[in-house]
């Protein structure tokens, strides 16, 4: 942490999340699914959280919602400040007006996320009813201008339905209307596409945006899919094993990867680029096991730039230029390897 | 960070795993044995299980008591209780002693559970008396108890009471008669409590005494043992315990043997043929389900007519396979359409196999966890309705003893010695809670849903 | 819906055609003639019987004779009781078992609603521990002994405060009914509070409640709006079963209560062999069964909405 020093902003940010640990007990033992996160989230912005399954990316923004299950969940550590105010899952009555009013969340599989028993227009409504105390024939009215605004169309006939009546993409754009009804400051979509069809994913994505452009609000996105995030970000938070391990603006992400890992998930990556002829590589190995977390850097046993002070201590983050952070001995002064072997080899792809 | 030395950025080279998959391959059935005998409520199940299995199996070896005699020297006795006796005459007829010190209602002699004698004096206004024998003492509502005999003239002031008496408290009343021989106010009670004793003659011929050993008249000896006491015709209760395992058990565990097995054949038929002897099968099979269950276990049991000196085992046994089958058809052949339609039965026709190999290899191995399961169900289920059939008298025939018409018998005196309720019930509780807990383990142990879920 | 509504009763009444001849043909093949047992009736109602129910023809006739008359709702005379006709049997007993039932299936399904969604919110706490102990015991000891020990539990209490609070037998009073519409309703309450509970806690951990939960519904209402009418559908499917099992269950409870409804009267019928009263008994509550279930199936199609549209 010393060695990351905050620049001086004038405003609070819109989301700050400082230090944010999470733990599971489990019947194998205690997990460690999030082990100390920051990041920030900027106003009207679009902040992508990426990593491979399992490294605690939904885990870290659920806990900021408080839907972590507790017990077995528990947050061990950590502040989340919604615009400089205290808001890390509590479940007070501020909690609550967060929660929906302040910041509206999708989630992966529209299919399950919506109750079986009860109409579109009465879930979307639901939130109105809650936070702004509207009656529900207004609410319900509401409803249908927000399912309108999704694009969908028939909304005054489609509020009525069921969700096992609409397709997996429409229930999506229900999702959106309902997140977004009380107009919240942030949007935190939770894999929003993986679900859905690859046509239907550029179009709940176009919604997205569209939304955002409107109401100006900041979307947090989590996924792990590059494609997704160079279509949507405008910052990226690379998370592995816990931690975020490499955190800059999407092109310097994009185009001078400082962490070995992104670049292995580059590489992963097919490009579009027909000059450039070449195989698609994959990560070699598993994550760490979370029951015993590793005390260097995780990725350690999967780098091809490992060195002997990985194994043993973490690199707790070195700048790489203003903005642009990583969690890699590689930037460490005294590093026998450079990070421009990270660099020469990112440009390759 | 000045800890830091050059060393420390040597490279490491290669591709390290660290982390080797420690866990074992194990087949199907291990690893549901493995979940098993982690359980620990579904293990001390089994072990209970095994352990009545035992006590109906091997019981009857070590407690080598005939389950239908009586002792009637020690009838509804409670288990532990005061086995002594004194040897006395055999009986005589009492005919009331003419001068009898003190007054009132008194013991003409010292009671014994072979006779209590009785004598009072002519009540004040009473044309006749009654002599009433209760277990309570008579209170304000005043509750007699049992009349034991009544005399209408002041003439006989004694009475001689042999009625199923046991050491045990009584209390004695004796109320006026009015002309009408209606009852008056004023009687007189007396608490008495017999004596246990037994004759010389009885004592040999139930084997409790030696010819060699001089027993006499004035001894004290000590009546068989019943460790879980004896019923209300005297009957040793650990005996009949574990008769009425045998019967219980038997139809609780062949019953559904049976119908699941004809379920099962029934069931996977439907499903492998399909279309419309399907439809008609699963159509019967619906029309068997909607027969009100006890109503016709009931009407199968007349139907058969059991007939004097039978147990009324086998009737019942049949009634369940005929009227419990259909669950079991149902399940196995959702099971059935349920694999046929999965993708590995495709492939493995795809690579070639036969009808049979499908069979063997894919179907019978992905029902058996379900047919299991419902077994170990529908055993407890069993032993409940043989429970609630014999209850009701409408089960096995007495007598024939079963743990359902035990707690029958018991549950007339249950007020008095609750060990004869308490004792078959307990039983019956054991092993179906026992059973219970085994299939839910066992559920849990071979649903495939739940595997690599943890 | 109408449609479905009529296939329904159709299917019941065939149901009910099955249960009349099946029940036909097992006391058709009851030993012995039924006219002769030790309660012999006079030579004039032999006769009278034997033309009616065509006894004296063959078994083909017999059963024609015995279908014709259950069209026309006449399940005939009792053959121990002169002039007293099973219709009136039935009338007069019936009630009296369906009130104790009615009050049993509704303690056991709110009792198991309740319980069942208490043990998934408190899961792996004292509460759901606590209660899951009772629902064992409730499935595990026989009803009869329930019964006794309910009685028992009755007596010391009426003696300790030497008043009768509760009646221990008979019937009359509500007072009269609760004690045993609550022994009648266990075993079924146990056996819907496991489903219940389960079905809760799939539907706690479901992605719609965790929905409802990011939206900052409060607690109560995520309950009454979104967990407790998911959760009640599998226990609502099960309840057409669950009131066969608690009327045909009814016979111990009203022979240990002395309650004259129609199961003690079934069970006095039988010892009798008086086969008209068991035959029109068994009849009646099969075609009441059937009917139930089929009234239960439509109750389920008017809350699960996915049901609903599909007909």
């Amino acid at each position: 942490m010393n060695d990351i020093k905050k620049t001086d902003e004038p405003t609070p940010a819109l989301l700050e999340v400082k230090d944010l640990a999470v733990e599971f007990d489990t019947y194998g033992g205690v997990v460690k699914a999030v082990r100390g996160v920051d990041f920030k989230v900027e106003q009207g912005k679009t902040l992508a959280i990426v990593g491979e399954s399992g490294c605690g990316k939904s885990v870290t923004v659920q806990s900021i919602m408080g839907l972590i299950p507790m017990p077995p969940g528990r947050i061990t550590s950590g502040t989340a400040l919604l615009r400089g105010r205290e808001a890390l899952a509590r479940d007070t009555i501020d909690g609550k007006k967060i929660r929906g009013a302040e910041i509206g969340m999708i989630f992966q599989d529209p299919m399950t996320s919506l109750n079986p028993t009860m109409t579109i227009g009465d879930q979307i409504a639901e939130p109105l009813q809650v936070h702004k105390g509207h009656s529900y024939r207004r609410a319900f009215d509401e409803a249908i201008r927000l399912l309108e605004l999704s694009k969908i169309p028939e909304a005054g006939k489609r509020a009525k339905q069921y969700p096992f009546e609409f397709s997996g993409g429409m229930l999506q754009r229900a999702m959106i209307a309902m997140a977004i009804s009380c107009k919240p400051s942030i949007l935190i979509a939770d894999e929003p596409t993986t679900a859905l069809d690859v046509t239907i994913q550029a179009q709940i994505l176009d919604l997205m945006q569209d939304m955002q452009q409107e109401t100006g609000m900041a979307i947090v996105l989590i996924t792990h899919d590059l494609g997704v995030v160079a279509r949507m970000a405008d910052e990226v938070a690379v998370m592995y094993a816990g931690k975020i391990v490499e955190h800059g603006a999407v092109r310097d992400i994009f185009y001078r990867s400082a962490h070995p890992y992104t670049l292995g998930l580059k590489e992963a990556m097919p490009t579009n680029d027909p000059n450039k002829q070449r195989e698609l590589k994959p990560i070699e190995g598993s994550p760490p096991d979370l029951f015993s977390a590793p005390a260097g850097c995780g990725y350690c046993a999967r780098c091809p730039f490992a060195m002997q002070i990985c194994d043993t201590r973490y690199p707790d983050g070195f700048f790489v230029e203003k903005q642009h952070s990583s969690c890699c001995w590689l930037h460490h002064k005294d590093s026998t390897r450079r990070p421009e072997e990270l660099y020469f080899k990112g440009n390759d792809l | 960070m000045t800890d830091i030395s050059s060393v420390d950025f040597t490279p490491l080279h290669g591709y390290r795993e660290v982390q080797a998959i420690s866990r074992p391959s194990l087949s199907y059935w291990q690893d549901a044995w493995v979940r098993l005998k982690a359980n620990k409520r579904a293990l001390a199940s089994l072990f209970i299980v095994i352990a009545l299995a035992f006590f109906t199996v091997a019981g009857p070896v070590f407690w080598r008591l005939d389950p239908a005699q009586q002792d009637l020297d020690q009838v509804s006795q409670a288990p532990g209780a005061n086995r002594a006796a004194l040897i006395v005459e055999d009986y005589e007829p009492w005919l009331g002693n003419e001068f009898l010190p003190g007054q009132g209602l008194r013991l003409g002699e010292p009671a014994t559970t072979q006779a209590v004698r009785l004598q009072w004096d002519v009540l004040p206004g009473a044309n006749g008396h009654r002599v009433y024998r209760n277990i309570f003492p008579v209170g304000p509502e005043l509750a007699y108890g049992i009349p034991l005999g009544e005399f209408f003239d002041n003439d006989t002031l004694f009475f001689e009471d042999r009625l199923d008496l046991k050491p045990s408290r009584y209390y004695y009343s004796i109320v006026p008669l009015g002309p009408q021989s209606e009852l008056l106010d004023g009687y007189q009670t007396i608490e008495v409590e017999p004596m246990r004793v037994t004759t010389l003659r009885d004592a040999l011929e139930r084997g409790l005494v030696d010819e060699s050993t001089q027993v006499k008249v004035g001894d004290q000896i000590n009546l068989a043992w019943h460790p879980l006491g004896t019923d209300y015709l005297g009957r040793d209760m650990l005996a009949r315990l574990m008769a009425g395992a045998r019967v219980s058990l038997f139809i609780g565990v062949g019953a559904p043997l049976l119908f699941i097995l004809f379920g099962v054949v029934y069931g996977s038929m439907a499903g492998f043929i399909g279309g419309r002897t399907d439809q008609l099968m699963m159509r019967f099979a619906d029309f068997v389900v909607a027969l009100p269950f006890l109503l016709f276990m009931i009407l199968f049991k007349i139907a058969f007519g059991v007939g004097p000196g039978e147990s009324g085992v086998f009737p019942m046994l049949v009634a369940l396979v005929v009227l419990m089958w259909p669950a079991t058809a149902r399940l196995v052949r959702g099971q059935i359409l349920q694999i046929r339609e999965q993708g590995y039965i495709t492939a493995s026709q795809l690579l070639g196999a036969k009808t049979n190999y499908l069979i063997l290899r894919h179907m019978i191995p992905n029902t058996l966890g379900v047919v299991l399961v419902t077994i170990t169900f529908a055993i407890p289920n069993a032993i409940f309705i043989e429970a609630f059939l014999s209850f009701i008298g409408m089960g096995v025939a007495p007598p024939t003893p079963s743990w359902g018409s035990m707690s029958n018998e018991g549950i007339k005196t249950m007020l008095t010695t609750p060990h004869e309720l308490i004792f078959p019930s307990l039983f019956i509780s054991i092993t179906v809670l026992a059973l219970n807990l085994l299939g839910d383990g066992l559920r849990d142990a071979l649903d495939a849903k739940m595997r690599n879920t943890e | 819906m109408w449609v479905y509504v009529l296939k329904r009763l159709l299917q019941g009444i065939v149901t009910v055609w099955f249960i009349a001849t099946a029940t036909f043909f097992a006391m058709h093949n009851v030993p012995g003639d039924p006219l002769l047992n030790d309660r012999a009736v006079s030579e004039a109602i032999r006769t009278n019987l034997e033309a009616k129910y065509g006894l004296d023809q063959p078994i083909g006739t017999q059963y024609f004779i015995y279908l014709s008359n259950l069209v026309k709702g006449d399940f005939g005379i009792s053959f121990t009781q002169e002039n007293r006709e099973v219709n009136d049997i039935i009338r007069e007993h019936f009630p009296i078992s369906a009130i104790l039932g009615v009050l049993a299936v509704v303690f056991a399904a709110a009792g198991g609603i309740l319980f069942g969604a208490l043990t998934a919110i408190y899961r792996n706490r004292l509460p759901d521990y606590f209660i899951m102990l009772l629902v064992i015991l409730g499935i595990s000891v026989p009803s009869f002994v329930i019964a006794a020990l309910s009685q028992l539990t009755l007596v010391t209490l009426n003696n300790a405060v030497g008043a009768t609070i509760l009646p221990v037998a008979g019937w009359g009073t509500i007072l009269h009914m609760l004690v045993p519409a609550l022994v009648l309703g266990l075993g079924t309450m146990a056996y819907l509070t496991r489903l219940m509970r389960s079905s809760m806690l799939e539907v706690v951990n479901s992605d719609y409640v965790r929905t409802a939960k990011s939206k900052g519904v409060p607690p109560a209402r995520i309950f009454t709006k979104h967990q407790l009418r998911n959760a009640i559908l599998p226990v609502i499917t099960v309840l057409g079963p669950s009131i066969a099992a608690i009327t045909t269950g009814g016979f111990v409870v009203e022979l240990v209560f002395a309650i004259p409804g129609l199961g003690r009267y079934f069970v006095q019928a039988v010892q009798q062999l008086d086969y008209t009263v068991i035959m029109g008994t068994t009849v009646f509550y099969g075609a009441f069964l059937v009917f139930m279930v089929i009234l239960v199936d439509l109750l389920y199609g008017f809350i699960d909405p996915r049901v609903r549209l599909e007909k």
